[in-house]
């Protein structure tokens, strides 16, 4: 129950002007060693972390049999053979769908529960906010069948709905967390200033807080894009029909009891990994940004 | 006054919304029903016509041969419908023991040996004895295949699921490699640990083993101390103890877990099935146990030039003697509220056609005796000699107990870590058999008790 709001956060003590910098002996010695010696342990670490990549990527072009270190002759039967004989392509929507509704609904709800969190005062926040914690030890197997019985009650079971609303509350609590902090990072005073002008709550929030949350948004949003995309347990357990079913449920039939088809399980493992990639690729910025606001202010 | 009236006003509205929609949750709650069942769901006969759902439970290399089995079926039999579901095997008991729990579970679904027990103990699967006595299938089935499925069960000698198919354990052989050493086909122990040694250069890379250290690997380290011991039987005549502790299988397993890094690889401390095939497949490496499930990736690797499967190396006195596979079937969950058609598919996919067809695509030996007559078993050498093996009377089975329930934690969780510990010399492989002896000592009387 709301009580009361928060008071404006009060003005931060004046500060002397910073000393000037005094000259730091190890920056110093950083900028003075030779090239290599900071190229070649790196360039060291990196081929170490990119020969698994490069054996997928072999396994993945190389012919069946193959025991070339080159994918040379190229080819893209295996690409060809998980994406329209073993269904990679109806997975791959279906993964997609999962994704994009999740990181709708968990961005929302965790807007205005971030909100609520970061502007009203209440009382049972805190300990509303060890509940949010606390939820966070619970793995997700445990509630597995209090879970499957409440959806095969509500006839959602063999649903995408399923997967998304689990996904969602099982994102929520630190997706709120991360949210209800970036919100506080924003001066309330630039709210009332909103006000004053003839905005009421909510447009003073979309217009004037909502563009300087962006990169808490896209950190929550690509954070709950992220892990729906890549969790198996619950598409495994709700999903029945074999159209419904996404990538991680695929690839894992890749593998049955006593025979694996290598070529085809690096196909769908470089297919399941591409967009993740991409995604990251292109917040990156943001991504670092948002949570470190996010994780270390509060 | 005003204020005050209008946020009591607010709040009974919201209290009333909250009320409202609590009871339509629960409304909805009460009424819902997905019209499936779960474990203590009897089912129904049903009208023979309609719709059935199909759990395989090795989805994914097998959809496309089911997919074409359910296709034969459905044109044999237009007014059923058979929904396919492809589960990696993994997954496979989890999946229905969370339907066994919560309801969802399918009409039929793949059971084979190794899980029959867990699912039977939860009352979830249809006894098929009387279906089966009634069946044009009663009798062209192999009985060794229906006893092992009866006896694993859980006890009660009753039918839960009708077998398709008999994996059994290989020993793969590089036969380029073979020649180039001068070296004869391990058909013996002698033979096998001779050519170990003769093929490991490890200068080079090239290993004369390659041995399961990971996932599985107890059945395969059993496999190795039966097959030297001689010892044909699991448990000593009372029934009571087990004969895994028996100072020759001691002895048997002592020798064959100091073949790790002295003729294998190091990795292979963490080798599950995936990681010992593709390494064997991919590597210089002489010989590999494992079943008949990976003749084809073999095939595909290395052609049938390079390579033979044959049947695990003979013991002392010229005998043979394995440790069985898990029989692969089909079962009925007893939930079903369409068991007769139910029952028309399971009839159907394991007929001889359907047999023989599933069986030529998994290489594995068919359950149907017409389809294990057909000619396409004579061209897939190991699955021919696997088939001659356990019929000519030159194998002993020793039948592991699949039917105890404790049978899978024991022989996985509970042990596999304490193999790695043998293989690495922390733990003598005494001290292993012994635990594990008196852990399954206790399954067993735990068992028998049960069973009265």
């Amino acid at each position: 129950m709301i009580t009361k709001e928060a008071t404006a956060a009060a003005p931060a003590p004046a500060r002397t002007a910073p000393a000037p910098p005094r000259p730091d002996k190890k920056r110093r010695a950083w900028d003075e060693a030779p090239r290599w010696q900071i190229y070649l342990p790196l360039g060291i670490y990196l081929v170490f972390t990119l020969i698994p990549f490069y054996w997928i990527l072999l396994f993945a072009l190389r012919p069946a049999g193959s025991t070339s270190l080159v994918p040379w002759p190229m080819t893209t039967v295996h690409f060809e053979k998980v994406w329209t004989d073993r269904s990679f392509g109806v997975f791959f929507q279906n993964s997609v769908l999962v994704g994009v509704a999740t990181l709708v609904m968990t961005t929302l709800v965790a807007l205005a529960g971030g909100y609520a969190l970061a502007r009203f005062d209440f009382k049972i926040k805190r300990a509303f906010m060890l509940g949010l914690l606390c939820s966070q030890f619970v793995p997700g197997a445990l509630l597995l069948v209090p879970l499957f019985e409440i959806f095969a009650e509500l006839q959602m079971i063999n649903s995408l709905g399923s997967v998304i609303l689990a996904e969602t509350v099982f994102q929520l609590p630190l997706s709120i967390i991360l949210i209800s902090n970036f919100i506080k990072n924003v001066p309330y005073s630039l709210e009332e200033a909103a006000w004053v002008d003839g905005c009421n709550r909510f447009k003073a929030f979309r217009v004037v807080v909502l563009p300087l949350l962006r990169p808490g948004l896209i950190a929550v949003g690509s954070f709950a894009f992220v892990h729906s995309w890549n969790h198996f347990l619950f598409a495994l357990m709700f999903l029945n029909n074999q159209e419904k079913q996404t990538i991680p449920v695929g690839l894992n039939t890749l593998m049955s009891a006593d025979s694996v088809d290598l070529g085809a399980l690096a196909a769908g493992g470089i297919i399941a990994a591409v967009p993740v990639v991409l995604v990251f690729a292109f917040i990156q910025k943001w991504l670092i940004t948002g949570f470190s606001a996010g994780a270390v202010k509060g | 006054m005003k204020i005050s009236n209008l946020r009591n006003s607010t709040r009974r509205r919201a209290s009333a919304a909250v009320a409202l929609g609590a009871v339509l949750a629960l409304t909805a709650t009460a009424c819902g029903d997905d019209g499936s069942g779960g474990g203590g769901d009897k089912g129904a006969e049903g009208s023979g016509k309609g719709k059935i759902v199909f759990w395989d439970n090795n989805g994914g290399v097998r959809t496309e041969i089911w997919k074409e089995v359910i296709a034969d079926f459905e044109k044999a039999n237009p007014d059923i419908d058979v929904q396919y579901v492809g589960i990696a095997s993994t997954e496979y008991q989890s999946k229905v023991d969370t339907a066994i729990q919560g309801g969802g579970l399918p009409d039929v679904g793949g059971i084979s040996a190794s899980m029959l027990a867990g699912f039977a103990a939860q009352g979830a699967l249809e006894t098929l004895d009387f279906r089966l006595a009634k069946s044009p299938l009663n009798g062209k089935l192999n009985k060794d295949m229906i006893e092992s499925m009866r006896a694993a069960g859980g006890g009660d000698d009753k039918l839960y699921s009708i077998p398709t198919s008999a994996n059994n354990g290989v020993l793969y052989y590089r036969t380029d490699l073979f020649e180039k050493a001068g070296l004869e086909e391990p058909t013996t122990w002698d033979l096998f640990y001779k050519a170990a040694e003769k093929l490991t250069n490890k200068g080079k890379n090239e290993f004369g083993y390659t041995i399961r250290g990971g996932a599985g690997s107890i059945a395969q380290a059993l496999d190795a101390a039966y097959g030297q011991s001689g010892i044909t039987s699991f448990w000593d005549s009372s029934g009571k103890k087990t004969t895994v502790n028996d100072p020759k299988n001691v002895e048997a397993l002592e020798k064959y877990a100091a073949l790790f890094k002295k003729v294998t690889p190091a990795a292979d401390l963490n080798n599950d099935f995936t990681k010992m095939v593709a390494q064997w497949d991919s590597g210089t490496i002489g010989m590999l146990n494992h079943n008949l499930g990976s003749y084809q990736d073999h095939v595909k690797a290395l052609t049938t030039d390079k390579f033979r499967g044959i049947p695990q190396p003979i013991g002392p006195g010229g005998k043979r003697v394995q440790v069985s596979n898990p029989v692969d079937g089909v079962g009925m969950f007893q939930s079903s509220k369409n068991k007769e058609a139910a029952w028309k598919f399971i009839e159907f996919a394991t007929s001889a056609a359907s047999s023989s067809k599933f069986n030529e695509s998994a290489g594995q030996v068919p359950a149907h005796a017409d389809a294990a007559k057909d000619d396409w078993i004579g061209k897939a050498e190991p699955t021919k000699l696997a088939a001659d093996a356990l019929s000519d009377g030159s194998t002993s089975i020793v039948q592991l107990p699949y039917y105890l329930p404790d049978w899978n934690t024991i022989s996985k969780a509970d042990n596999e870590p304490n193999f790695q510990k043998v293989l690495l010399g922390d733990m003598s492989a005494k001290e292993f058999l012994d635990t594990m002896a008196e852990q399954l000592n206790e399954a067993q009387a735990e068992w028998q008790e049960q069973k009265g």
